[in-house]
């Protein structure tokens, strides 16, 4: 028996553990990218703005992350086609049904 | 009556002082040195025996090393068994920590962003130097989604460098999030139960699911902690050329 049908998400131990990933990526987007413009800011002293301009670029990273989670493509970053991953696409369709 | 967030303070238990720096033994560290030793004993112990046909403890132990060993292979692919001893060792690591904090008057460490951001940023940084020792400078591309249009790069490469450094705060703050969060929950019910009186058999009884839940979620905890580091493992190692 493969591991990955155990854990596949019928169990509600899988489909939670991915419930609690996508819950967390978005906030941390948030949180580092209004941090790394506050952090700028005072760097720099420009005012607000870069912690304004981070907070949205923030917000897109993290619903990114959570875009890509959600649609099985793991939590790659610059992710490029799904047919790169078709020597090891079971993860991704396990993923995508949940 | 103690506050529920008692249970997370830290008590030296051996006063060091080096250097103006205070390294003091805590019960947090005592919780960390009592997991690597259960760990170990767990291990060595159970296969001592090496038997054929393994017994109880065997196959517990075979069966924690064939799961990380099945995680890792579908995962990461066949390359990243050199990785293997660290994932396997980050899990147990993790879940042992997390299922010591389950027994009453212990300690829970994962419950502390400090411990689970320290564990993250080492995946972070040794995953990053994973992928800059094998891809060079073409290690820069990831930052940049083929196929995008290149008057997109100056809004898109941020967003993709923001959503690479929010990995190991996402990772950090899910497993100390739930294992504090769940934590102050059972004391909460638990304080519930006591000034209740007769009544408190109510409490009691949500007490005892959210004990079972707590264990799910110590293990499952440790789970996507170690499979998110093997699926970061898995963007360095093969960057989706």
């Amino acid at each position: 028996m493969r591991q990955s049908e155990m854990l596949s998400p019928n169990l509600p131990g899988s489909a939670m553990g991915l419930a609690f990933r996508v819950g967390v990526e978005m906030v941390a987007g948030v949180a580092v990218g209004t941090g790394i413009g506050y952090a700028l800011d005072y760097w720099l002293g420009t005012g607000p703005w870069l912690m304004i301009v981070f907070f949205f670029l923030g917000a897109a990273g993290g619903m990114m992350n959570v875009y890509r989670a959600a649609m099985g493509q793991g939590m790659a970053v610059g992710y490029r086609k799904p047919a790169d991953d078709a020597e090891d696409g079971r993860r991704d369709e396990t993923e995508r049904e949940g | 009556m103690a506050s529920p967030v008692e249970q997370f303070k830290l008590k030296p238990l051996v006063p060091i002082e080096i250097g103006g720096v205070d390294l003091s033994f805590t019960n947090s560290a005592l919780f960390m040195a009592l997991a690597v030793a259960a760990v170990a004993v767990f291990l060595i112990q159970s296969m001592r025996g090496r038997h054929l046909v393994p017994n109880r403890w065997q196959s517990m132990a075979e069966l924690s090393y064939e799961f990380i060993a099945n995680m890792v292979r579908e995962n990461v692919g066949s390359d990243g068994r050199p990785y293997f001893p660290f994932i396997f060792a980050l899990f147990m690591f993790i879940l042992l920590g997390n299922l010591l904090g389950m027994v009453p008057y212990s300690y829970t460490f994962t419950s502390q962003i400090i411990v689970t951001f320290a564990l993250a940023i080492t995946v972070f940084i040794g995953v990053t130097l994973v992928a800059i020792v094998r891809h060079g400078v073409h290690f820069l591309t990831f930052f940049f989604p083929a196929g995008a249009p290149i008057y997109m790069a100056p809004l898109l490469i941020p967003i993709e460098i923001l959503s690479y450094l929010s990995r190991p705060v996402s990772l950090s703050v899910r497993l100390f999030a739930n294992m504090m969060a769940g934590h102050t929950m059972m004391k909460v019910f638990g304080g519930f139960v006591v000034a209740l009186g007769v009544f408190g058999v109510a409490p009691m009884v949500v007490l005892v699911a959210l004990t079972g839940f707590e264990i799910l979620v110590a293990v499952l905890q440790a789970y996507v902690f170690t499979i998110l580091t093997c699926i970061y493992l898995r963007d360095a190692l093969h960057l989706h050329h």
